[in-house]
């Protein structure tokens, strides 16, 4: 089981929800709910829908580039399984989610700041 | 040293299962039967791993490796990859790619040194193979068919490809791979080598329909009998006399 990303709108994809589309050149897009399953369908970019991941990262309204992200980046060479590496891993994963959610929030007031 | 199984009554061997000269994983199967053929003739020389890939059983045709890397498709789960990584010896890399052409084991045929692709495959792939299996690719077809990983099977010291390759293409994959090839086929006359049987240095095993012939041609083509004299007779008789009655 894995928690993917909604092609479109980049949120989490929980189990039960949602929709897989596989294209005739075997790319898989994954969909969180109808929602944007439609809007794919209709061809919409999501880089031009204001209230997508994407377009919000392209705009500069969300934090894009922090040390945080790369924690969850998707890794292709496993490592052998370490009882130690684990539970530490899961214990620094709740202060991670923290901080990233704190320095977001930070972006986000700054801009508003600037703006004023 | 060759010897015949089955799969659940399935005689395509090398779909079920992967044989290389560190390792040997084997697919999840009904009854324990195929896994305890396999741990009898190599459980005390290498691991023998029962894995699954992407929830699939048919584990040989989706991913391909040699005694210095395994490389799985993307469609591999987390815990599996996981699991691989924890049974496997460390001087293993194992390794997913994200490749369009996804069942890896139909279009790479590898051994220690050579691999053979599918000339669709991508510059990036082909260069992840040279890095992790540590081998010298090469694009090429067998006698017109572009899934090279099916219909040839080749290990460090033989090889044996689709029956209805020519000479010329013979020769030239000869001195490409650097083994000596010969045409045949498994499984009482299948040309599909690679599903219908799994081979290393020094085993093989291939599915219960082929004939004592092409066991025969197995065995000398991949050089699996030892030298003496004794050895010699009792392996022939075995692969001479189907079954008693």
């Amino acid at each position: 089981m894995r928690l993917e990303k909604c092609w479109f709108c980049s949120s989490t994809v929980y189990p039960g929800h949602g929709i897989q589309f596989v294209r005739n050149d075997a790319k898989v897009f994954r969909f969180c709910r109808s929602k944007c399953h439609k809007n794919f369908k209709m061809k919409r970019n999501p880089r031009k829908v204001k209230w997508t991941k994407a377009y919000r990262s392209l705009h500069g309204k969300d934090m894009t580039q922090d040390s945080t992200f790369e924690f969850e980046r998707k890794r292709n060479r496993p490592e052998r399984y370490d009882r130690n590496v684990t539970e530490q891993t899961l214990k620094a994963i709740p202060l991670i989610t923290k901080i990233r959610h704190e320095r977001q929030k930070k972006h986000i007031t700054n801009r508003l700041a600037d703006v004023l | 040293m060759a010897t015949r199984i089955q799969f659940e009554n399935n005689c395509e061997i090398g779909v079920f299962s992967k044989l290389t000269n560190a390792y040997c994983l084997v697919a999840i199967g009904g009854s324990e039967n195929f896994y305890s053929a396999f741990e009898a003739e190599l459980s005390d020389v290498i691991p023998v791993v029962k894995t699954s890939i992407g929830g699939t059983r048919i584990i040989g045709r989706l991913c391909v490796g040699n005694k210095n890397g395994l490389l799985l498709p993307h469609t591999t789960t987390d815990q599996e990859l996981q699991h691989l990584r924890n049974c496997l010896p460390d001087q293993v890399v194992v390794q997913r790619i994200d490749e369009r052409l996804s069942a890896l084991g139909n279009c790479i045929a590898c051994n220690d040194h050579v691999a053979l692709t599918h000339p669709d495959l991508d510059k990036a792939t082909e260069e992840l193979i040279a890095d992790v299996l540590g081998v010298e690719v090469f694009r090429q077809t067998i006698a017109g068919n572009i899934l090279v990983g099916s219909y040839c099977a080749f290990t460090n010291r033989g090889g044996l490809v689709h029956p209805h390759t020519s000479i010329e293409d013979l020769d030239e994959l000869s001195t490409l791979l650097q083994v000596p090839l010969v045409a045949g086929t498994v499984n009482r006359g299948s040309e599909v080598i690679a599903a219908g049987m799994t081979v290393n240095d020094w085993t093989a095993f291939c599915g219960s329909d082929t004939t004592a012939t092409e066991l025969s041609v197995i065995e000398s083509v991949f050089k699996l009998r030892e030298g003496q004299p004794a050895a010699i007779v009792d392996d022939m008789r075995k692969s001479l006399i189907d079954s008693y009655v």
